[in-house]
């Protein structure tokens, strides 16, 4: 095992990291560490220690090699803060490459700021950072802060690979725990090299020499495949609110009763308006969808994150008068809507964002960053985005589909999967009928409809101004020229969670001549391949998290005196990520020559051994060069 | 940020009436009723009215305070209307005195049933964020606010700096049906007002004068705070001058791309303070001339004592200098040094923040400390050396005469008759290169103490990127070839600022990208490192499937990946201006061997198109010699400027570049 001098005086103390420090020399880092590396995490120590269920002290001291400017995003100097939790201490020396201290940055030269996440309105998150200016590259900065805080439900977890082209060449994780209040610890990609040590109330961690891994294309989350060890007390804080817990259903129990119960009370007005709205209503669902409609109609999100109401709703009354709240606010004020007309809903914690991101179901604490609703049914559930005033009843799209969320309930948590969406559902399908001229001008019409996830990344284009939705089309057919749109209009339909475009547009120079014949591109709209870079040494899966179908059918007029010369052949592929067909045939529709083009194109959504990308390049760019082929038109004599 | 507090003896009342249909909580069912803009339909919000006004108030216990009064109703049309119920106001706090923000209120109005209803902004609604030690900022935030409500706040910020009057927004990217601003300035102050040259809304200000006679006790103070007074009856006589603008019908400002910032485009007043006559005092001029404007920046922003001061710097000079008498290496070697010596903080101003003395020390400061620095070296070494001060892109032009109007200075040497520009802030920019930021137009070079010029900062040499590629055909289908390609200039600035230092993987995949089925090895790279030198790139690739094969035809857009394939300009009209970066030439040169059996049908016809007589040209030639072909694309740009009247020129200019890259070249079978 590598000498590690560290270990040994960080328990000296505070004051002793500063001495002259022999091995922070660039050159001391193993060879393999630099290659593919912006930044060496050389050095990590994270200390934790629980001083009562409501009081955790936490003493980090990171010595970073940045690199390069591409380095500087793994510094890691500053420190986030608010009434609850404290900056105890933090400094920072900087060492040129040589390991010769060049400066030295004490507490009161850290600048501060208000921390407000963009999206939020207020919240009372501030930071401290150190504002440094590298002088040349390789440096070192050796960082340390100590912060005390008296919220203990989330503890700072332990993954030293906190990023792509991060190297670390030691890490260590101490966990003290001299109240011995019982904990749970979850271990996650831990390899044999991981060095444990625990006894009653304390237990360390600790890992050497990881190079750096390479951003790859469609590589799962990081946290898939980094080591991890996550810590939860069951007995905690949270901004001043106690908590007991060591599994889902105690502590979804735990959020209802003191995050969520007994805030379902509305004012006698907006309870009669309820009631008069839901005259003639007969199912609960169609009950729910106009208690949704009438929450998208009267209010919008706002995020204001103050202290517990970082954590818990403001009250439904709160969300009546003013018209907005966040997602919690939003959510809860439609379940309490919904409450009043007994239908039963649960507030459900989720990870949201595009990339798709689980509640641990294995592991209860504090998880998650947004908060929708659910109505539960016999067959399949409900599920309300209560921030959204435009998307429609029971539709989670990207955001939040297809993932575990918990549901809180009033007699405990309860960990349940959001709806996915299969290729067949996420399908574009679109009709053109594409007129031509001699010169090669054309007139095309076009029918699509989109559903599925595409469909809620699409139906905001119908709110668009008109200028805009030229400009949406114009950029996604950049390929075709000069375009001259005539009509454009859309149906949005929100019960079939679809949207029907019709556009009417005129374009030049769709074929190009030789000598007396017309090359026609066939393909009028591309097939829309990922654009898979050629990545020779790949080390990460590969995933596609949602498949999706295209159809698509071109039928061509062909100009007068026109027919037919040649036309490609129909080509089929089928792998085990997607399939591809298309079908080229020539005919005659009232005494005009035509040539129809049938394609489809369905990708697969699944995760894929590195080995196999290459494959799945393969398969990408043999239909990208089909998106080439062309029919060849001739003057008929 | 320049803030001044000044003293004087006085005492003022002001009385400011609103007009009456916008009197605040007079909003008519109309108002809400309203479905869309009567005049922009697809306006998401308007605001109905906006009233501004500033004044001065005179306190005995603190002196003068500035107060600005802004009302504003808006209606939401739609939900994606809903942001301009949030409004953010941004103020300013200094070590001993701070700006407030006072008589904030603020109702929404419905139509609930028939009836108008309100609801009242509360302490709820509102939010104080402290940002920095010196930024404030208030958020409010409107209740009960739907499709169709029509929403009202008012406040004062009240501020102790007097001599800075805040820019006043003439136009939102929403319409703005009725503006009215007021700005009443007693005649001891004196200020310029300027409106954007950018935007084309044209404004009449009213000029009133008006005196007063007023009878109060006043007050002697020294200082800001009051440190002696004594109290007397006087009566004092004073004009008051105000400006007034109203204005219907302001159209949103539109956001289209290819701009620099949009808000360089929105009318606006700024004000600048010209001079200061109190009485019992004399005329202080501040600024008047760009003259005036050039020598106040030289004298408080001590440049005299920064451009002097050797002393730091001397030995390592000396020793850097030895023996050289060749004053562009002198200069060369200098700026080398100046820019290995400090790193720029990311902190602009044309100031020195810490120092020459410092900066040399610590290895890092602001433009100021760096590029007057730099000018003191280059003084030193007995070069004819001069600070230029300008104006970044995203400060605006610098057209009328401000302090406000620059942001940033920089260096100029004469050489041989000729002006350099150097900026030692930019590590990838070569000797008389300036970084994007600072390519703004026209900067004020600052001779002497007396005397100052305008000097162009926009880019006069010609950059060049040139591409040539060698191609075989391989089994009528695959291509085969080596690529070289040589960039001066900025070109190879911008090289440098993206790619220099980047893992080599990911080159590799930035280089693949958008070029097919390729596969590119062999890279080679000359002088990326070396900052001042041409880069020269080459490498070999394959591509997969580069040829097309109909009927015995082979089809090949001879540019390969090199084509350009879509007009980058694709809205029908435009209502800014293009700027390109700098004057630049674009050549790509194909060769391709014709393979074994086959022979050339057709090749692209030759054409050169013109862009508006000599501010650009395009030329694309083909020609045969035996088994080569060669194809040549070339788009030199001279002018760099272009008006929203050429931007169609502009585009079909594009739209034929385009045409000419798509044409094919077809051979058959011999």
């Amino acid at each position: 095992m590598k000498h590690r001098p560290y270990i040994i005086l960080f328990f000296l103390g505070f004051a002793n990291i500063f001495y002259g420090q022999q091995n922070i020399k660039v050159s001391e880092i193993p060879p393999e560490l630099i290659s593919n590396a912006n930044a060496v995490l050389r050095n990590e120590e994270i200390s934790i220690e629980i001083l009562a269920f409501d009081k955790m002290n936490i003493h980090v001291k990171r010595t970073v090699t940045i690199l390069n400017k591409y380095g500087e995003t793994h510094a890691g100097t500053y420190q986030y803060f608010d009434n609850d939790r404290k900056i105890k201490n933090q400094q920072a020396i900087i060492y040129n490459a040589e390991g010769k201290e060049i400066k030295k940055i004490k507490q009161k030269d850290f600048k501060e700021r208000s921390a407000v996440a963009s999206g939020t309105l207020y919240s009372d998150d501030r930071v401290q950072y150190l504002d440094y200016t590298a002088q040349s590259y390789p440096y070192t900065i050796v960082y340390e802060s100590e912060v005390i805080t008296g919220t203990t439900v989330f503890i700072r977890p332990w993954q030293p690979v906190s990023g792509y082209y991060l190297s670390v060449q030691n890490s260590e994780y101490n966990f003290k725990n001299p109240a011995n209040i019982p904990v749970r610890l979850e271990e996650t990609n831990l390899e044999e090299s991981v060095q444990k040590n625990s006894s009653a109330v304390e237990f360390t961690y600790s890992l050497t020499n990881i190079p750096a891994y390479i951003r790859e294309y469609l590589s799962p989350g990081l946290e898939k495949f980094v080591p991890q060890v996550r810590v939860a007390l069951n007995e905690f804080s949270l901004v001043g609110v106690k908590g007991k817990a060591a599994n889902w259903l105690d502590f979804g129990k735990w959020q209802y009763d003191y995050l969520l119960a007994g805030k379902n009370k509305l004012p006698e007005n907006t309870l009669n308006k309820i009631t008069r709205l839901l005259q003639g209503a007969t199912t609960d669902i169609e009950k729910a969808q106009l208690i949704y409609q009438y929450v998208q109609d009267n209010t919008r999100y706002v995020s204001v994150q103050l202290g517990i109401g970082g954590w818990a709703p403001m009250l439904p009354e709160d969300v009546d008068r003013l018209g907005y709240g966040d997602c919690k606010a939003l959510t809860n004020y439609t379940k309490a809507l919904l409450d009043s007309q007994n239908i039963i809903s649960y507030y459900a914690v989720v990870f949201a964002g595009e990339k798709r991101k689980d509640l641990d179901s294995q592991f209860a604490t504090m998880q998650g960053n947004h908060v929708i609703l659910n109505i539960p049914q016999k067959e399949e559930d409900v599920w309300l985005e209560c921030t959204s005033q435009t998307t429609p009843f029971n539709y989670l799209g990207d955001f939040t589909d297809n993932r575990n969320v918990l549901l809180i309930k009033p007699d405990g948590g309860e960990i349940v999967k959001t709806k996915a969406y299969s290729f067949t559902e996420n399908l574009k399908e679109t009709y053109t009928k594409i007129v031509l001229d001699e010169a090669g001008d054309f007139i095309a019409n076009m029918n699509r409809r989109t559903g599925g996830i595409p469909y809620g990344n699409m139906y905001h284009l119908t709110r668009e101004t008109k200028d805009n939705q030229v400009l949406y089309y114009k950029n996604n057919w950049g390929h075709l020229h000069n375009l001259d749109f005539q009509t454009i209009s859309f149906d949005n339909n929100r019960n079939e969670q679809n949207l029907t475009e019709q556009v009417s547009f005129k374009g030049e120079r769709l074929t190009s001549k030789a000598g007396n014949r017309l090359l026609l591109p066939v393909n009028f709209f591309f097939t829309p391949t990922l654009d898979a870079p050629r990545i020779p040494n790949r080390v990460l899966p590969f995933e596609i998290e949602r498949g999706q179908s295209f159809k698509d059918t071109f039928e061509f007029f062909l100009p007068k005196g026109y027919s037919a010369e040649s036309i490609p052949e129909a080509e089929k592929i089928e792998t085990e990520f997607g399939m591809y067909t298309v079908l080229i045939k020539s005919g005659e529709k009232e005494g005009v020559k035509t040539i129809i083009v049938t394609r489809e194109y369905i990708l697969y959504e699944g995760v894929w051994e590195a080995g196999k990308y290459l494959d799945f390049r393969d398969f990408m760019k043999k239909i990208d060069s089909l998106n080439n082929q062309k029919a060849i038109l001739i003057a008929s004599t | 940020m320049q803030k001044l507090y000044i003293t004087g003896i006085l005492s003022l009342f002001f009385i400011f009436s609103y007009g009456q249909d916008f009197k605040f909580g007079k909003v008519s069912k109309e108002e809400v009723l309203e479905k869309f803009h009567p005049i922009e339909k697809d306006a998401n919000a308007a605001i109905l009215f906006r009233e501004v006004s500033t004044y001065f108030e005179y306190y005995p216990s603190t002196g003068f305070t500035l107060i600005t009064n802004v009302h504003e109703r808006v209606k939401i049309y739609n939900k994606d209307g809903f942001d301009w119920a949030t409004k953010e106001i941004n103020y300013y706090k200094g070590a001993n005195s701070t700006e407030t923000i006072t008589g904030l209120k603020g109702v929404t109005y419905n139509l609930v049933g028939g009836k108008l209803t309100e609801d009242k902004l509360k302490k709820d609604g509102i939010f104080q964020e402290e940002v920095t030690k010196y930024q404030l900022k208030t958020k409010i935030t409107m209740p009960a606010v739907n499709e169709g409500s029509v929403i009202e706040y008012q406040y004062s910020l009240r501020s102790p700096f007097v001599t800075t009057i805040d820019d006043i927004l003439l136009q939102y990217t929403i319409p703005i049906n009725t503006l009215e601003v007021r700005v009443s300035i007693p005649e001891f102050l004196g200020f310029s007002r300027h409106f954007n040259p950018r935007s084309r809304l044209m404004f009449n200000v009213q000029e009133s004068q008006k005196s007063f006679s007023l009878t109060s006790s006043s007050m002697e103070r020294k200082g800001f705070s009051v440190t002696e007074h004594s109290i007397a009856t006087s009566k004092v006589e004073y004009q008051q001058n105000t400006y007034s603008l109203s204005k219907t019908a302001i159209p949103s400002l539109k956001v289209e791309s290819h701009i620099d910032y949009l808000s360089n485009y929105a009318a606006f007043i700024k004000w600048e303070l010209q001079y200061t006559k109190f009485p019992n005092s004399i005329m202080e001029n501040l600024t008047e001339t760009w003259e005036g404007v050039s020598k106040s920046i030289f004298n408080d922003g001590g440049y005299e004592r920064e451009l002097s001061r050797s002393n730091y710097f001397k030995k390592d000079l000396d020793n850097l200098l030895e023996g050289e008498t060749v004053p562009l290496i002198k200069a060369q070697k200098i700026y080398a040094f100046a820019k290995s010596k400090v790193k720029w903080n990311g902190y602009l101003g044309y100031e020195a923040e810490s120092g020459g003395s410092k900066v040399y020390k610590d290895g890092e400061g602001n433009i100021g400390d760096i590029n007057l620095m730099l000018t003191a070296m280059l003084r030193y070494a007995g070069l004819k050396a001069s600070p230029v001060l300008l104006s970044t892109v995203n400060n605006g032009i610098p057209i009328f005469p401000t302090r406000k109007g620059f942001n940033y200075v920089i260096a100029c040497i004469e050489l041989n008759g000729k002006k350099v520009l150097l900026d030692a802030t930019e590590e990838n920019a070569s000797f008389g290169e300036l970084p994007k930021r600072a390519r703004n137009w026209n900067g004020r070079i600052i001779l002497d103490k007396e005397t100052s010029d305008w000097v162009s900062l926009m880019p006069s040499e010609q950059s060049k990127n040139s591409y040539s590629l060698n191609i075989e055909i391989e089994d009528e289908n695959n291509l085969k070839g080596k690529s070289l390609n040589i960039l001066t200039g900025l070109f190879a600035k911008s090289y440098r600022d993206n790619y220099k230092n980047i893992n080599a993987d990911n080159y590799i995949e930035i280089l693949e990208k958008n070029k097919g089925n390729i596969e590119i090895s062999n890279i080679e790279t000359e002088g990326q490192l070396l900052i001042g030198s041409d880069i020269k790139e080459s490498y070999t690739f394959e591509i997969k499937s580069g040829v097309e094969k109909i009927n015995d035809k082979l089809y090949i857009k001879p540019l390969l990946y090199l084509s350009e394939i879509e007009n980058p300009f694709k809205a029908d009209e435009r209502s800014y201006p293009v700027i390109f970066d700098f004057p630049s030439r674009d050549s790509r040169v194909v060769n391709i061997i014709i393979p074994e059996g086959f022979e050339v049908e057709s090749l692209p016809e030759n054409s050169i198109f013109q862009l508006m007589g000599e501010s650009g040209v395009f030329k694309f030639l083909t020609s045969q010699n035996g088994k080569y072909l060669r194809v040549e694309s070339v788009l030199e740009l001279k002018n760099l400027v272009y008006t929203p009247e050429d931007y169609d020129n502009l585009k079909q200019f594009y739209a034929y570049i385009v045409d000419k890259h798509a044409e094919t070249i077809v051979l058959k079978k011999s």
